[in-house]
């Protein structure tokens, strides 16, 4: 996007030849500032940088096209965004606890992340049993489930479960909706995290089914969530993967959008109506210390998203054009020295993330880098948010820093940057094909390295680390949250007394008609993953009849 | 030194994060050494055999989300394998109280985040040396 | 024989996992034990087919060797594979292994894997490689694969180290496939076309088929297998093919094939100049004064060629504060020494020029990387590149020798 060249933008006025006069002799040695994403940052921005003849197309107004300054009328001053913390440790009734702690405190929603045993698709019986519970709540089944959730209603209370392919989570959550009689259709939330794209390329968290089954069970999740949990969002598109393992900001964002379009297009290519399924998409995105540079970088990706449904994939509805996404600050910022430090970090980020106009936001504990939150961490973490909309009353006006000449110029170079970034992935074929050739985590590897020298070397200081070493505080650094072995071993116990106790002929029958699903291409494999959680069928047992039928998805070689 | 030391990077246990392993592999690689890189989820059992056929002289362990909790397994396990010439390092998000706790179990040496490259490389290399000069010593190379 | 290698190699032979790895590490560094060790087992030799594998990076290699490992491992076969990647010419490290440890079956109990660095071997396979191929044979695997990366060079090395030699080959390349067929066709037992659910896959098959009706006798009898690793498609049928070209052609054809192998010859030395080479280089840094009086270190070092490091400390720099352009003059000038001087002969400098691109600085580590660019009967020409971390380009240095017929004194030591 060129500035216009207009006379009077060529003409330096004497006012800015002065300042440039002095500015340069009173700087003495100056430096080059880059910000991550390669751009090069100005001491100074002017009207002619950017100025208003511009605002009309590329600013608006919020709630329309282009959308820049936000996707809704009203934004954080008519809704504020949903303080959603993630929540997960230990057993179900250690997570019950501590979901009731933290929605009295003033969270309006839960997002619930399994131990990292479900991340890998086994059941707890399966795992090494010092690993259970230190990361996450060990939900293996429908009545793990019901007990994790207990006393919540789940027909107003907005539930995202973090919860790659097979979507077991949701099929849990859907079985004690059906026990407790609440209709599925007034279930609301997310499958956190559902994008199996970022699996491969960054954070390699997730049980992967191979790259072809992935590909399908995502958009039998997407077919079966809008006709049958009609609010639920199914599918949220991950940036925080990429940019945690290296990516640049505007990479981050290019490949997202990316994502999304394959991802729409698969769904698409079924039969989907892009309508229908669009205003239930969602994005996941990480947010760094880079302040502007993700102010800019989430309105450059509001604007090109809305160009993209509208063009591209064929949405003619507006709600389909709404790039609504929820914001992670980045755990990658924070640091173990002088953990207290990671507080003033946090509210940065989350400072980004709010003037970003974001719809969702999770505020890391500073305690983070150290191990799984304590409740300390937690509550702080919360009293952030909550600082930022009613003390400093971030709320009150709708995208402030909007025409302001340095974040309108950083927009448009984001948006060039981002574009520039999507044509490499679009003329690799699309997404899929650029992950799968490796040209993606090439791409953040190599991000990732650079990264890597500028701290080495200096050029990028970490209060902490490479500048302003100290000695450390050690009354600072609080007991860590572990599970209690005891009622781990009590949970272990239950379980093995609940999958000798269920029928075994339904658990059978069940992952057997799950197994002919997957063999089956015009049969909606989540639907039978549903089925088997009613059936009482345990995540490990979902997660090894998939894996048999539909193979394993081997993370890319080394790049 | 002449010697081109041999190392395993590799993850245990749970987490998938391998940003900083990636990162540590490929230093290692331009600090002249040979490196063996696999991806996160790798059994115990493995590992031993890997590190056995492969004959490397250290194994750098990548944890992040508490695996460092099940390196004594590990370490227990190349005893067992007979291969506990091999040195051991962790590195990434240890607790104090475990990293005391991991080094008496046997792991030679805790890196935290903020480590830098050129320290990771340094004490590799003197491991590797350590190592290489015990096994010449103690057994079939004269 | 000492006795430790004695102990080493009886335990190697009665299947001890753990002595075949020191063994083969004894073989790939060259160290004094691996010359027993080759003549130890020398009549074990001939009962493993050697299956080479090769072919242009992205061809979906790793993927069809994973897939081929598990079709193996139920026909119940014991397999060792060999897996080549390329060393950094500027550090001489390497990245390895990661292609095969993307599957599962490296934890199989029948199925044995070791990686290895080209070490500056262009194409990686060597005699090392061939070395190794036979501890592996005398260890009892009943199949040995052998896998490099690349193209061109190792490809050619495949055709002496393997008994069976594949060659997969991608959808649809387009001009370059010309090229490349027209070359591979000369040495591959079997043809396989990769990921035969891609566009292209069908044409070039048949492409392939049509150029080897044109050869006569054996060549024409050459299978053209399509496969698709990530459905499990044809698979089978490529380990059908392989077992019956064992079958057909005999164990152990590498063994019979003509002197570039030198079969007859221990790993350690004579034709294997990099073994020999090597300790020869290792003596002319230890005996050279000056080079150890400037932290001078052998990394790498062959037949014409050599890497060397040192790191810039304070007494090298100059009035400026930079390293100075002596020190890299002479860290090139030693480069040059011991590469022109590898071949056993005296090899007297008699011209030497040198270009400064950037300045080096205290700490940095320093490497010279010299090589060969020609050798007449009299006289040789060497080109240096001094590179400072990271591998930026610090200086280059040309050089010429005149060689004479005095072999080294440190080799009349031995």
């Amino acid at each position: 996007m060129n500035q216009a060249i207009d006379d009077h933008l060529l003409r330096v006025t004497d006012a800015e030849a002065r300042w440039q006069r002095e500015y340069a002799e009173q700087i003495g040695s100056d430096r080059q500032v880059v910000n991550r994403s390669g751009i090069a940052i100005q001491p100074l921005y002017t009207n002619r940088d950017w100025d208003s003849s511009r605002h009309d197309d590329a600013v608006g107004f919020p709630g329309q096209p282009p959308y820049t300054r936000g996707i809704y009328a009203t934004m954080h001053r008519g809704r504020t965004w949903t303080q959603r913390q993630l929540i997960g440790l230990g057993t179900p009734d250690d997570f019950n606890a501590r979901l009731r702690a933290v929605l009295a405190q003033g969270a309006t929603a839960i997002s619930l992340i399994p131990c990292n045993s479900v991340f890998r698709g086994f059941d707890m019986d399966q795992s090494h049993f010092e690993l259970l519970g230190t990361c996450g709540t060990v939900v293996n089944s429908a009545e793990h489930m019901d007990r994790a959730l207990a006393g919540v209603d789940l027909a107003r209370t907005s539930c995202a479960m973090n919860d790659p392919s097979p979507f077991t989570l949701l099929a849990f959550l859907l079985a004690v909706a059906n026990k407790r009689g609440v209709d599925w259709r007034s279930i609301t939330g997310t499958s956190n995290q559902s994008d199996y794209l970022s699996h491969y390329v960054a954070n390699h968290m997730f049980f992967r089914l191979a790259l072809p089954g992935a590909r399908r069970v995502l958009v039998d999740h997407v077919d079966f969530c809008m006709r049958h949990v009609p609010k639920w969002n199914p599918m949220s598109v991950v940036g925080q993967h990429m940019q945690q393992a290296g990516a640049t900001p505007a990479e981050a964002m290019a490949l997202t959008l990316s994502t999304a379009i394959q991802v729409a297009q698969d769904c698409i290519d079924r039969g989907l109506d892009p309508d229908a399924f669009l205003p239930r998409l969602t994005f996941f995105f990480d947010i760094s210390l880079s302040f502007f540079e993700e102010i800019a970088k989430f309105r450059a990706g509001r604007r090109i998203w809305a160009r993209i449904a509208r063009e591209r994939l064929g949405a003619k509805d507006p709600r389909s054009w709404r790039f609504k996404f929820h914001g992670q600050t980045s755990g990658v910022d924070l640091t173990r020295q002088q953990p207290l430090n990671n507080i003033a970090r946090v509210t940065v980020q989350a400072m980004a993330g709010i003037f970003g106009a974001l719809q969702s936001l999770h505020t890391d504990a500073y305690d983070e880098a150290l191990s799984c939150p304590t409740d300390f961490g937690a509550r702080i973490a919360i009293a952030t948010q909550n600082i930022l909309r009613e003390e400093a009353h971030l709320t009150d006006v709708i995208d402030p820093l909007g025409g302001s000449f340095y974040v309108e110029r950083l927009t448009d170079q984001m948006e060039d940057e981002i574009l520039r970034v999507m044509k490499i992935v679009a003329n690799a074929g699309g997404m899929y094909r650029a992950v799968e050739s490796g040209l993606v985590p090439k791409m953040i590897g190599e991000s990732a390295r650079r990264f890597q020298q500028k701290v080495e070397s200096g050029e990028q200081t970490v209060v902490g680390v490479n500048a302003y070493v100290a000695d450390e505080d050690a009354g600072a650094r609080q007991a860590l949250a572990r599970p209690d072995a005891t009622a781990m071993r009590a949970h272990l116990e239950a379980f093995r007394a609940y999958k000798s106790q269920r029928s075994q002929a339904q658990v059978a029958a069940a992952l057997a008609a799950l197994a002919r699903a997957a063999n089956a291409p015009g049969d909606n494999v989540f639907a039978k993953v549903v089925e088997a959680a009613e059936a009482g069928c345990t995540h490990g047992e979902i997660c090894e009849t998939l894996r048999r039928e539909l193979g394993f998805g081997h993370v890319p070689a080394f790049v | 030194m002449d010697i081109r030391p041999k190392v395993l990077i590799t993850k245990i246990g749970f987490d998938g994060h391998d940003r900083g392993s990636r990162i540590v592999a490929a230093g290692l690689r331009d600090a002249g050494m040979e490196v063996i890189y696999t991806p996160p989820w790798q059994e115990i059992a493995t590992v031993v055999k890997l590190a056995t056929e492969e004959d490397v002289d250290v194994i750098g362990i990548s944890s992040l989300a508490t695996d460092h909790l099940i390196v004594p397994k590990l370490l227990a396990a190349l005893r067992a394998a007979g291969s506990d010439d091999i040195a051991v390092i962790v590195g990434g998000i240890v607790p104090d109280e475990d990293e005391r706790s991991l080094l008496d179990a046997g792991v030679a040496r805790v890196f935290h985040p903020g480590a830098s490259l050129a320290e990771i490389a340094r004490c590799v290399r003197e491991l590797a040396a350590a190592v290489r000069a015990r096994r010449t010593v103690e057994q079939e190379l004269p | 024989m000492p006795a430790g290698d004695r102990s080493l190699l009886s335990r190697l032979l009665a299947g001890d996992r753990r002595a075949l790895a020191r063994a083969i590490s004894a073989v790939e560094n060259g160290t004094p034990a691996a010359a027993s060790i080759a003549t130890g087992m020398s009549s074990r030799l001939g009962r493993a087919q050697v299956v080479g594998i090769t072919g242009a990076p992205g061809a979906g290699k790793s993927t069809l060797i994973d897939a081929l490992l598990g079709e193996l491992i139920a026909r119940g076969r014991t397999i060792a594979v060999v897996a080549v990647d390329p060393s950094s010419p500027v550090s001489g490290g390497a990245l390895l292994g990661d292609r095969v440890r993307m599957g599962e079956h490296g934890a199989h109990e029948r199925v044995f894997i070791r990686s290895i660095a080209s070490r500056g071997h262009p194409g990686g396979v060597s005699k090392t490689t061939a070395a190794i191929v036979d501890v592996l044979d005398a260890a009892g695997f009943e199949v040995v694969i052998v896998e490099t990366v690349g193209a061109g060079q190792s490809e050619v090395r495949i055709v002496e180290i393997a008994d069976t030699r594949i060659v997969v080959c991608p959808p649809g390349l387009g001009d370059e496939v010309q090229a490349i067929k027209a070359g591979i066709l000369e040495i591959a037992d079997v043809l396989v076309v990769s990921k035969a659910d891609a566009p292209g896959a069908d044409r070039t098959a048949r492409e392939l088929q049509d150029m080897l009706r044109l050869r006569s006798g054996a060549r024409a009898q050459v299978p053209v297998l399509a496969t698709s690793a990530a459905r499990g498609d044809g698979v089978a049928a490529l380990a059908d093919a392989i077992e019956a070209h064992g079958a057909s052609a005999g164990r152990g054809t590498r063994l019979a094939r003509p002197p570039a192998r030198g079969r007859s010859e221990t790993p350690e030395c004579a034709d294997d100049r990099r073994t020999c080479t090597r300790p020869r280089l290792q003596r002319l840094v230890a005996t050279d004064a000056f080079a150890r009086s400037l932290g001078i270190r052998l990394v790498d070092g062959g037949t014409g060629h050599a890497l060397i490091e040192m790191t810039v400390r304070s007494e090298h720099l100059n009035f400026n504060g930079n390293c100075h352009g002596g020190v890299i003059f002479s860290l090139a000038d030693t480069a040059f020494g011991l590469a022109s001087n590898s071949h056993g002969q005296v090899a007297a400098g008699i011209d030497a020029h040198i270009t400064y691109q950037v300045a080096a600085r205290l700490d940095d580590r320093l490497t010279a990387s010299a090589h060969e660019v020609s050798r007449s009967r009299k006289l040789a020409v060497y080109r240096v590149d001094v590179a400072g971390p990271d591998g930026k380009p610090i200086s280059s240095f040309t050089g010429t020798v005149y060689l004479t017929t005095r072999p080294l004194a440190q080799d009349s030591e031995d």
